[in-house]
């Protein structure tokens, strides 16, 4: 009477479990990688309404950032600016571009332009802008190097264990208030630097729960 | 009888023996606390139910019905969007076109406004998120609040943003715009010959008042009736009769110290200067050491009343018996002061009752420091006799003030609009022109309004719903809000305030100015221009600084009503020997009908959040009932109600021909023979809301049919129990204590006797379990723990927070603050039935002593404790709730797997669970969700399906404080005062103090060491950050 299962299928059992560990693995790994902030949000660059460059203002005409963003040490937002703030300079130069057809168009109309959203925190994650750039939490240690962005795309994962790097050791981080919105701010001793500034600004920041989550 | 008391102490590390039998029995002279009757009697059903985290079978979802029910509340569901891809849904960012002057986006900014209610303003602050108010605070400025607030004040927000209100004007029902109706009026309202019907709800507008005058001299045949269900006419009409004129009764319960209302229940909100008087008479009972005194509040009354549980001494009577009762004090008083002839030898059923000796003598001895009141349904001559008693006690100018109030009409305006009814009736009228009144629903019942509007050609009126009014109009105006336009009054003391808006009109509707101007004028005027002009007449000078401070203030401080210099009428003695001649009481069986304590007369039927407040004393959420006595409930054959399930027998009242069918509740307290009702339920397609579903979401049962032009009041009815049943949503079981020791109280001698009679070891006469021990290892913390205790950094706050229970008097305002703030769902009556209530703070009201009769009743609220060793924390298999550095026992709802541990550990029963999606079913329901969105606090997470919730000490203003402080002093400890949570803001008697502990300064500090301090269930060593202060009675000796 012959064999019902040919020899090869002894090996099958064993290649069954190699390889559902090897799936396992690689779904593991497959969340822990693809489904991590890290991997679905760092780079998001959605195209804009207005092909605004922060490149060229901020690299080449050496706007600062509060030049726009007038709220940031004032208001847990640090705002998207008015349009009024565009036509500050852009009644007066560059009348005609085609690239800001939308911009006239809203100071004319008084209706918003629709700019899309790339920093862009869970709701139940409350940030405050003022109380970071207050102690000398810099624009780039989150934002990343705007000056060098022609279209504004997300540099860090902004997930909680990063928040959590910082507010552990903010010293590795902190800077004068003075230098917020420097872009490139580098010191070689920033450890000693960092510590002292956390001594003097009484920083403190919270790592329980309701620091953020409310 | 069984004492619920605190027979149970099972302590951390405290072997039983320690306990022995003697500390236990002298526990048995405590005093009884109960919540319900079912309580009192403590039977094996009920404690069957109280060990229950929720009813049974509340945590089933085997409940196709009721959650059809439940989104019949709340209109049908609308679908979110999907998980369309990895990454979250694009979200846009709209900034400004022209940024507006001092908007920082993500800063709200706060403006003075003021909420009328019955014509009379209430200074408000409204806090604005870019355009868009979102919640609303008492204006310290302004004398009608102080920075208190009303359940009515602090649900309008919800109001505003209801939608459930008129979108638009309709003619003959079909939509129309408001420059449709500009133009029939400029084209109706040319014909100035035409009879016209002017129908007005009470306004104190002075820009109103002289659109009124405007209408009177171009319309020849015009009337004007001033029509408020629960007005204040009888109170003007007894001035009249007492001093000649018609004047307000004003009180100044500052300079009060004694205090006797006659079934005026002053303190509720429904009394037109609630807040205002609620602050006048709570801090006169602010005692801070044993050196303080204490006002003496008597209340005579036949519903157990807000007022009457704060009261010291309270006296039950039938609402009918009142009449004779104020006559024989009258006469009781006329042998001891001047002034009161009228009374000379006078003498009733009454005259020898104990309480007119004890009142006669309480009021003589403090002439001109005492204030007598008297309910303002009262007929006026009811009214002129207390308005005499206070004139010979030389109260007036002192304790009570009248005043002379340029808008009341000159007419009695209950005779006035049965006359513009008949003459309806008898098709006089051409036109009738309705604002902001809804007499088809609340006009007495035998002028049969309804039918007389049907002879009018042309009816014209403004609300706020399509009403049952409105439903019968040839043209109706949707109203604009009163955040939604501009508008100007007087408070009920007299302080003229600009009405501010907060936001452009929804709906595009009219304000009552904008709407009357129209028909006077035929054109559409914006209410600013209106409400400017009014203004610029007031100042020959200087304006636009006035302009600007008023609205910066909130308050005009330049006009106010005055005070009349009364002296008694010449009529007023036979007036009175007429009505002292013809006194009655009604025999047998009463009924009072009177306005609901969170619906009023109706006009607030569709707000969820108040149809969800448990009624302040009956704690019933979503109907209205036939209160009774224990006794008369006997009398009745009507039962007491099943523990767990509040299924009620159904009474037939009968009353004038009319009879009508309303479950039955047994009120300990009330008087016996009288039933009251309450109005504003039983509405039919007025709103989601407010619609009567009798089957199972909510309702109750109009009780206006009862109401005619001669049963005001109260009157003689017919009352049998139907053997019917009804099932009402009753929350004063829920969250029970079960009768341990959580209350504390003494009379004012005793505290001064013995300042510790609050402490642990007074009560419990046994020191705190482990205390000692504890003290041996040398922790002077607390008692020994099994628990780590938690170490708090010195650079963080730690907050706490401290309730005086002599000041708080159950109004409920904590628990509509807090839904407001922190973005509490409506669930529905069906929900609330299974206790499943998500009120963050609770307000338990207590039955005190064993005759249920005549108990007396106190107060407390109840947020989220807060314990430092807090038990809910332990049981969290997730670590979803842990504790702050600075103190706080914080719920992570992203983090929560809605276990309900925690709820379970929790013995102060504080956490709520979102059994449902209820915020989704509530803010993406109907047409446009967007609009009640727009109610929420940007600042509050909106909680899922399955997640715990409590009480926060509301850590978004906790934490704004802290960032501002930092920024400003580097240091994140605010100033004191500076962080107050939602419920310490809006309560009218300042009995919520909350700040910093590590201040010793600290208002919350310096109260947490009074001796009347103490913890709730402080064996269980959970040291809660949340204490509570004992409270103080003060009884006459007299009536021991």
């Amino acid at each position: 009477m012959a064999q019902i299962f040919p020899k090869w299928t002894n090996q099958v059992p064993r290649k069954i479990l190699i390889g559902l560990i090897v799936l396992l693995n690689a779904i593991i790994f497959g969340v822990w990688y693809f489904f991590s902030p890290e991997y679905t949000d760092v780079g998001y660059a959605p195209e804009q309404p207005v092909p605004y460059s922060h490149k060229l203002h901020v690299d080449q005409l050496g706007l600062d950032c509060q030049y726009c963003h007038t709220s940031v040490f004032d208001s847990k937002q640090a705002n998207i600016p008015a349009t009024q703030t565009c036509m500050n300079c852009h009644n007066q130069i560059q009348t005609d571009s085609e690239k800001l057809e939308l911009v006239r168009e809203s100071w004319q109309s008084g209706k918003a332009i629709e700019w899309v959203r790339v920093h862009n925190l869970a709701d139940y994650a409350y940030f405050n802008h003022s109380a970071h750039v207050n102690v000398g939490v810099g624009c780039e240690s989150c934002h990343g190097r705007i000056d060098k962005m022609e279209v504004v795309y997300q540099t860090e994962p902004l997930s909680m264990g990063w928040c959590l790097d910082c507010h552990r050791e903010p010293e590795k981080y902190i800077r004068p208030v003075d230098e917020v919105t420097t872009m490139g701010y580098q010191v070689e001793n920033q450890l000693e630097i960092g510590k002292e500034l956390v001594d003097k600004k009484n920083i403190h920041a919270p790592t329980y729960c309701q620091g953020c989550h409310y | 009888m069984l004492q619920p008391t605190a027979r149970v102490a099972i302590i951390n590390n405290v072997k039983d023996s320690e306990i022995t039998d003697q500390q236990m029995s002298e526990e048995v002279k405590q005093t009884t606390y109960w919540k319900s009757l079912k309580e009192l009697a403590n039977n094996k059903e009920y404690q069957k139910f109280a060990e229950r985290e929720f009813p049974e079978n509340a945590t089933e979802l085997t409940d196709g019905v009721s959650r059809r029910g439940f989104l019949r509340v709340m209109g049908a569901s609308v679908a979110l969007a999907g998980l369309a891809a990895c990454r979250r849904p694009v979200q846009k960012i709209l900034p400004y076109s022209k940024q507006p002057e001092d908007v920082v986006p993500g800063v709200p900014l706060y403006y003075a406004t003021a909420m009328p209610v019955q014509g009379n303003l209430v200074g408000l602050i409204a806090e604005n998120h870019e355009g868009r108010p979102t919640k609303l605070e008492g204006n310290d400025l302004h004398p009608a609040s102080k920075g208190g607030t009303s359940i009515f004040n602090q649900a309008a927000i919800l109001g505003l943003y209801d939608p459930d209100r008129s979108r638009s004007p309709l003619n003959n029902g079909n939509k129309a715009t408001k420059e449709d109706f500009a133009e029939f009026a400029a084209s109706h309202f040319a014909n100035t010959g035409q009879r016209v019907a002017f129908i007005s709800e009470a306004n104190s507008s002075p820009t109103y008042n002289s659109l009124k005058e405007q209408v009177r001299s171009r319309f020849s045949n015009s009337t004007w009736v001033t029509y408020e269900p629960f007005g204040e006419d009888n109170i003007i009409e007894g001035n009249r009769i007492a001093f000649g004129n018609r004047l307000r009764t004003h009180y100044n319960y500052t300079n009060a110290d004694v205090i006797v209302s006659l079934n005026d229940d002053f303190m509720a909100s429904t009394h037109p200067n609630s807040v205002e008087y609620a602050k006048q008479v709570s801090a006169r009972r602010k005692v801070t050491d044993t050196n303080g005194e204490m006002n003496r509040i008597y209340a005579v009354e036949d519903a157990f009343t807000l007022t009457g549980s704060y009261a010291d001494h309270r006296l039950r009577l039938k609402a009918s018996e009142i009449e004779a009762f104020t006559y024989a004090l009258a006469a009781a008083l006329s042998t001891r002061i001047n002034g009161l002839s009228a009374f000379n030898g006078y003498s009733n059923q009454f005259s020898d009752h104990k309480w007119i000796t004890v009142l006669a003598d309480e009021l003589t001895s403090n002439a001109g420091s005492s204030a007598l009141s008297v309910g303002s349904q009262y007929k006026p001559e009811v009214q002129a006799a207390v308005a005499a008693i206070n004139q010979a006690l030389g109260n007036a100018g002192s304790t009570v003030n009248y005043l002379e109030v340029p808008h009341f009409d000159d007419q009695n305006n209950h005779q006035a609009l049965s006359d513009a009814v008949a003459e309806m009736k008898a098709g006089n009228i051409d036109t009738v022109v309705m604002v902001g009144v809804n007499p088809v629903h609340t006009a007495p019942a035998d002028l049969d309004f309804e039918n007389a509007l049907t002879n009018v050609e042309t009816v014209v009126n403004l609300s706020d719903y399509v009403d049952e009014t409105a439903k019968k109009t040839t043209w109706h105006v949707n109203r604009a809000h009163f955040l939604e336009a501009w508008g100007d009054g007087y408070s009920y003391g007299g302080a003229r305030s600009v009405i501010q808006p907060q936001i452009q009109p929804l709906h595009n509707g009219l304000s009552e100015v904008e709407f009357l101007n129209t028909i006077v004028n035929g054109e559409l005027t914006s209410g600013y221009d209106l409400v400017q002009n009014t203004f610029k007449g007031y100042y020959s000078s200087g304006f636009d600084t006035r302009w600007t401070n008023i609205l910066h203030d909130g308050i005009d401080t330049t006009d106010s009503y005055s005070a009349a210099n009364v002296r008694i009428a010449s009529g007023f003695a036979s007036a009175m020997n007429q009505a002292t001649s013809n006194v009655s009481t009604t025999s047998g069986m009463e009924v009072v009908i009177r306005p609901d304590a969170t619906l009023y007369d109706g006009r607030f039927a569709n707000l969820g959040w108040l149809q969800e407040l448990p009624d302040p004393m009956t704690k019933i959420t979503w109907d209205n009932v036939a209160l009774m006595s224990p006794a008369t409930a006997e009398k009745l054959g009507v039962s007491e109600q099943t523990a767990g399930k509040d299924i009620t027998d159904v009474v037939e009242i009968t009353l004038n021909g009319k009879s009508l069918k309303i479950a039955a509740w047994i009120q300990p307290g009330h008087a016996d023979d009288s039933i009251t009702l309450t109005t504003g339920y039983g509405r039919e397609r007025i709103g989601r809301v407010a619609n009567s579903y009798m089957d199972y979401t909510a309702g109750g049962v109009d009780v206006y049919p009862l109401r005619g032009t001669d049963t005001m009041f109260y009157a003689s009815a017919d009352v049998s129990n139907t053997g019917d049943t009804y099932e009402i949503a009753c929350v004063q079981d829920h969250h029970s204590l079960e009768g341990r020791d959580m209350y504390r109280q003494a009379s004012i001698s005793e505290y001064k006797e013995n300042p510790d009679f609050a402490s642990f070891e007074s009560v419990h006469t046994y020191p705190v379990p482990g205390m000692a021990e504890a003290k041996e290892n040398g922790d002077t913390d607390g008692p020994i723990s099994l628990f780590d205790e938690q170490t708090y950094p010195d650079y963080e706050p730690q907050w706490g927070m401290a309730i005086d229970l002599n000041s708080c008097f159950g109004c409920g305002v904590c628990v509509i603050a807090c839904q407001s703030e922190n973005n509490i769902p409506v669930i529905g009556k069906k929900e609330v039935k299974r206790g499943r209530e998500m009120h963050w703070i609770r307000n338990d009201r207590y039955y005190v002593g064993d005759d249920a009769d005549s108990p007396q009743a106190v107060h407390q609220p109840v947020p989220c404790m807060h314990c430092e060793l807090a038990p809910c924390e332990q049981v969290c298999p997730v670590a979803a709730t842990t504790h702050s550095e600075d103190g706080m026992n914080q719920m992570t709802y992203n983090r929560c797997i809605g276990t309900r541990y925690c709820a379970n550990n929790c013995p102060y029963k504080v956490r709520r669970f979102n059994f449902f999606n209820y915020p989704k079913e509530y803010l993406t329901t109907g047409d446009d969700p967007d609009i009640i969105q727009m109610a929420m606090n940007p600042e509050v997470t909106v909680r899922f399906r399955g997640v715990m919730e409590k009480c926060t000490y509301c850590v978004q203003r906790v934490n704004r404080a802290k960032i501002e402080a930092k920024k400003e002093t580097g240091s994140p400890k605010p100033a004191d005062g500076t962080v107050k949570t939602a419920c310490q803001q809006a309560c009218p008697a300042d009995a919520i103090y909350f700040g910093d502990l590590t201040d010793d300064n600290s208002e919350v500090a310096r109260m947490k060491r009074n001796e009347r301090n103490f913890q709730m269930l402080e064996e269980l060593n959970t040291r809660p950050r949340t204490s509570y202060m004992a409270k103080l009675t003060n009884p006459n000796p007299a009536l021991a």
